[in-house]
This record gives C-alpha cells, sequence and structure tokens, in this order.
C-alpha cells in the first residue's frame, strides 16, 4: 500500500503524457504573458508613432511595429490578455449555468430534463458563432457583449456533459449507498456526483477556452468583438489583410499567436482527459 | 411491538402489459436484538423488499399494504421524513463493497458523512468519530488512516468501512443485503462474525438477505424463505432446519455443496431444482413452484393455504415434508 497520494505522484504521472506537457508549457506560457500585459509591456499600445510605422525587428521594437508605428510585441500581449479575459469568463459562464442545468435534468429525469434538454438542442441548432454575431450585432459590440455571446453558447455544451457523466453516476451503487444514507437529491449532487465529474469538466472546460479563444478572435476580426483603439489578435489580423504584400509579418504574427495557443489548449485538453481518465490510464 | 412489521406488503410494477406484482402479500416480523434471514434464489425479491423498507423503490413501483417501524407506517411518510429515516434508524450494507464507496473521496469523509448530516456533528467530532467507528470495525486507525481512499483496501476492508458507516448513526434496524456474497470464504467468516457481534453490542434488528442457507444458519434466530414475490415458508431457524417443510427450501438446501464423500453415497454431485423462477408476469396459477416441484398435486393449481405446522413455523404448501431435509 506505499502508492504515492496526492501532488508528487500527480505530477510524475503527468510527466509521462507528452501532449500534457507540451500543451501544459504552451498554455502556462500564453497565460504568463497574458498576466505580465496586465502590468507591463515594452511599449504602451495606445501611443502611435507615425514616424516609426512598419519598421521590422530592432532592438526597441522586438517584432517590429505596425502602420500607426505601435509596438507589435506589445500589442500581442496585451491581445493575449483580452483573448485569455474573454475566454476565462465565457467559460465561467457556462460552467456556472451549464453544470447546474445538467445536474438538474439528471436527477430529476422526466419532464424537468426534457425541457433542459431540448432547450439544449435548440442552442445547438445554432451555429454558435453565427448566433454569437447576431447577438453583438442586436447589443452592440463590444468586449463585454462578445463575452456574454460567447458564453451562452458554453451553456449547452457544459450542460450536456454534465448530464451524460451523472446520468451513468446516478446508476452507480454508491449512489444508492448514499440515499440509503438519507441524503436528498441535492447532497448526493454536490458530494457525490460532482467531484465525480469533475474530470469530465475540465477537460471539456480546456477544449470550450480553446474555442473560445477563437471565437473571440472571429468576433473581433469582424469588427464586433474588442474595439478600438485595444488590441486584439483578430482585429490586428484584419488591419493586416490590407497589407499583406508590404508588410506580412503583422498578419503572420497574431495568426501564430492564435494558432499555437489554441494548439496548445487543445494538447492540454487531450493531455488532461488521457491523465483524469482511469480507464485510459490502465490502457496506456 | 415488533420494532419492524412488514403487513401484507404487495409490490406493483407498471409494464406497458399493466400492473405486474414483484412482491405479493408479504408479511414479516422482527425484533430489536433477533436477526432474521430472508433466503432465496435470484430474482425472487429479496432486493425489492429491502428497496420498500428503505422507501427506495424504483418510481414505477407501487406498494400496498403497510411497513411500520415502531408503529409508524413508512409507507405513509414524505420523502423528506424518509431521509430523516434512512441512515438514523435504519442502515443498510450491500452486495458489492468494490462499487458501494465514492472513489473519489476518503473513507474517514464517507464515514464521517452521515454523522454531520443526521446529527449536526462539526467536523472535527465527526472525524473522530469516524475514526472510532473504523477501530470498532477491525481498522485501526494507526494501519488504516481516515485519509485512505477506497481502491487503497481490499474488498473485506471495505466492506468493514461500509459497516462502519452503516452503524455511524446507532441505527435500530440494519439491513445488509448478500454483504458477503462478494467476498471470500475465509473473509466473509470474519465479516459475518463482526455483523453479529455489532448485532449483539447494539441490540440492533437485522435483516439479512441472503441466498446462503449456510450464512443463514450461522447468523439468523428466524428464517423466511421466499420464492417468486412470495414467502413460502417462515419458522425459527432451529426449527427450519430441523424439518423443513416446503419443498422448495428442501430443494434450496439440498442445493448446497458439500464436500466430496460427505454425502450417504460418497456422491459429490451436486442437485439442482430444475429449471428457473419464473418472470413476475408470468407466474403460474396457484403455487408457484408447482411447475418445478417433486411433489406436485394436481390441487397445486390453486393458491395453497398457509398452514400452522408447530408455533411459529409456517409453510404455504398442500403438501409439507416431513422431518430432516436431506442434503
Amino acid at each position: 500500500m506505499a502508492t504515492k497520494v496526492g501532488l508528487a505522484a500527480a505530477l510524475a504521472e503527468s510527466s509521462k503524457s507528452r501532449a500534457f506537457v507540451i500543451g501544459g508549457a504552451i498554455s502556462a506560457f500564453f497565460l504568463f504573458v497574458a498576466l505580465l500585459a496586465l502590468v507591463w509591456t515594452p511599449h504602451s499600445v495606445l501611443q502611435m508613432a507615425i514616424r516609426e510605422k512598419l519598421q521590422g525587428p530592432s532592438w526597441s521594437h522586438l517584432l517590429g511595429t505596425d502602420q500607426f508605428g505601435r509596438d507589435l510585441l506589445s500589442m500581442l500581449m496585451v491581445g493575449a490578455s483580452n483573448s485569455i479575459g474573454v475566454a476565462v469568463v465565457a467559460v465561467a459562464v457556462g460552467l456556472a449555468f451549464g453544470v447546474p442545468l445538467g445536474a438538474l435534468a439528471a436527477a430529476k429525469r422526466g419532464w424537468v430534463d426534457e425541457v433542459v434538454m431540448r432547450f439544449n438542442d435548440f442552442a445547438f441548432a445554432f451555429p454558435a458563432l453565427l448566433s454569437a454575431v447576431m447577438i453583438t450585432a442586436v447589443f452592440g459590440p463590444g468586449g463585454v457583449n462578445s463575452i456574454i455571446a460567447i458564453g451562452i453558447f458554453n451553456i449547452p455544451v457544459f450542460a450536456r456533459v454534465t448530464r451524460g457523466g451523472a446520468l451513468s453516476l446516478w446508476q452507480r451503487e454508491y449512489v444508492l449507498a448514499a440515499r440509503v444514507a438519507g441524503k436528498g437529491t441535492t447532497r448526493i449532487t454536490v458530494e457525490h456526483i460532482l467531484p465525480n465529474i469533475a474530470s469530465l469538466l475540465i477537460v471539456q472546460g480546456t477544449i470550450q477556452f480553446a474555442l473560445g479563444i477563437l471565437a473571440e478572435a472571429g468576433l473581433s476580426y469582424l469588427g464586433l468583438g474588442t474595439q478600438p483603439p485595444l488590441p486584439s489578435w483578430g482585429k490586428m489580423l484584419a488591419e493586416a489583410q490590407t497589407m499583406l504584400f508590404l508588410a506580412p509579418q503583422l498578419a503572420i504574427l497574431p495568426g501564430l499567436a492564435i494558432v499555437l495557443a489554441v494548439l496548445g489548449l487543445n494538447l492540454l485538453g487531450d493531455g488532461l482527459r488521457d491523465l483524469l481518465d482511469p480507464r485510459l490510464r490502465r490502457a496506456r | 411491538m415488533a420494532l419492524l412489521e412488514v403487513d401484507g406488503l404487495t409490490v406493483e410494477i407498471a409494464t406497458p402489459e399493466g400492473p405486474v406484482a414483484i412482491l405479493e402479500n408479504l408479511d414479516l416480523s422482527l425484533e430489536r436484538g433477533r436477526s432474521l434471514g430472508l433466503v432465496g434464489e435470484s430474482g425472487c425479491g429479496k432486493s425489492m423488499t429491502a428497496l420498500a423498507v428503505m422507501g427506495l423503490l424504483p418510481k414505477a413501483a407501487r406498494a400496498l399494504g403497510a411497513i411500520r417501524l415502531d408503529g409508524q407506517n413508512l409507507l405513509a411518510l414524505s420523502e423528506e421524513a424518509l431521509c430523516g429515516l434512512r441512515g438514523r434508524r435504519v442502515a443498510m450494507i450491500f452486495q458489492e463493497p468494490m462499487t458501494a464507496l465514492n472513489p473519489v473521496k476518503p473513507i474517514g469523509q464517507q464515514v464521517a458523512e452521515s454523522l454531520r448530516q443526521h446529527l449536526q456533528l462539526p467536523r472535527a467530532e465527526a472525524e473522530a468519530r469516524a475514526a472510532r467507528l473504523l477501530d470498532r470495525v477491525g481498522l485501526p486507525r494507526a494501519r488504516f488512516p481516515l485519509g485512505l481512499f477506497p481502491h487503497q483496501l481490499s474488498g473485506g476492508q471495505r466492506q468493514r468501512v461500509l459497516i462502519a458507516a452503516a452503524m455511524a448513526c446507532g441505527p435500530d434496524l440494519l439491513i445488509a443485503d448478500e454483504p458477503t456474497t462478494a467476498l471470500d470464504v475465509t473473509i466473509q467468516a470474519q465479516v459475518l462474525d463482526l455483523i453479529a457481534e455489532l448485532v449483539e453490542a447494539e441490540g440492533l434488528a437485522l435483516l439479512l438477505i441472503t441466498h446462503d442457507l449456510g450464512v443463514v444458519a450461522e447468523m439468523a434466530d428466524e428464517v423466511a424463505v421466499m420464492y417468486s414475490g412470495r414467502i413460502v415458508e417462515a419458522a425459527p431457524a432451529e426449527t427450519l432446519f430441523r424439518e423443513m417443510a416446503h419443498p422448495y427450501a428442501r430443494g434450496l438446501f439440498a442445493a448446497m455443496p458439500q464436500a466430496p464423500g460427505s454425502t450417504e453415497d460418497g456422491s459429490a454431485r451436486l442437485t439442482t431444482i430444475p429449471g428457473r423462477v419464473p418472470h413476475p408476469a408470468e407466474r403460474p396459477a396457484g403455487c408457484a413452484f408447482a411447475p418445478r416441484c417433486p411433489h406436485r398435486l394436481t390441487a397445486c393449481a390453486e393458491d395453497p393455504p398457509i398452514e400452522q405446522l408447530a408455533g411459529a413455523h409456517w409453510v404455504r404448501c398442500l403438501a409439507p415434508q416431513r422431518g430432516a431435509p436431506k442434503s
């Protein structure tokens, strides 16, 4: 019975999954950059210096400048914190509403389940990004509205994952044992169901996080997300479009940032799924 | 007054073809400090009886009759009132200790949970109590800290954790549904000893559900033999093993594995009861066991009356057998 428990064992186990290590490193890097951008950037992203426009890399501007002479590195950093901020809140919105809804549906079954799941299907039937465009078009473009738009479409995703996991858990004998011990539905859900589907939710959370970043970039590209003068990856792409032959790095760099961030998060999600799912763990 | 009185309990499940009775007119009675063995094949309604007593029948099921705990009819109670009873006055342990514990929670917490819920004990006190309970069931804290997870324990140890959790609030009635079926024979004996000792020390009433007559012989004061949703024979354990009357009970007894050479003719062949328990929807009229019965009479097509053979020995059979059963 010398099994290591807790953090040490978890770390030892996790280092075996290449996807987890690489994805984790990339995600951690972006997170660090995003946090750093909150307190420090090499230059101010609001400050224009037309005389220094479209410069190549130099010591004062490591990645060069854009058509207004703004520092590209600083813009990418602020874009990272912007994207991650939107994605975090959007995932939080999805978790906060989706998990209780899914758990309720699984616990009550019957008509409650029907109503929740049909509502879910209804939300799923719309292409999420298109509906987000519609929401921002109706309520006006801007950071907060894009968060709401992306968050709303996370709700059915988490509701479905929660319900699916919870349904199978309700058939377990320890849930019957808990009922025999006099626990009500709410208590069983909080004490037995949710801890057992936490891993599912974490994995889904990372994937939705990546999708959130993509969606934010998409909305900003269309001019419906973050508004000028604040930079965001999607908006940088849109602005660089017209100068693709003149200064291709203006499009390549933010595009690369989006690709890397999404790739890192997806790898992290895959790695986490392998690590947290005991069935896959045994198979490895 | 008996602690538990089951009076004419009938449980019907709604099916597309109409209601099907899976328990029919069940009568049981159990005093404090006594143990009642409920014996029968798989599918005869033993576990359904336990669930009915706990008030945890599936939604499609309807219970008629009465289940009285200290005179209070459980069937008439609200779900909320039942939640207050479960775990506190009536506790239950299960067949599969491997799956009856939550894999993501330490054992100390799982034992302490019902203490905190029913007795509103603060965390520290509940944990201290949980440690004492685990110690009581043979898992001393020094070797089995409260922070262990279920996967770090063997089947027998897990069953002990479940027993500790069931005993936490000092229940009056303990329902053990095949408590040792999933365990090794040696561990089985230890767990049964533990349960017997707890029943004696705490003055519990024990409803022991099993298909194993050996377990019943060891543990039960009274025995009820069930077949296809009905009790076919009930008697004090001693009487029953001395003179089983119902052909089904005798068949069960004969079907117990024997050590080779211990039978009269020296053969080690296992006796079986031909056929199988009928599905409740296809139960024949009259005695449900008749199609499989070696002593069948034409009159068995009618419902056999309940016959009193001796003081507390009842049988539902037209052709009760006499004398000690052969095995």
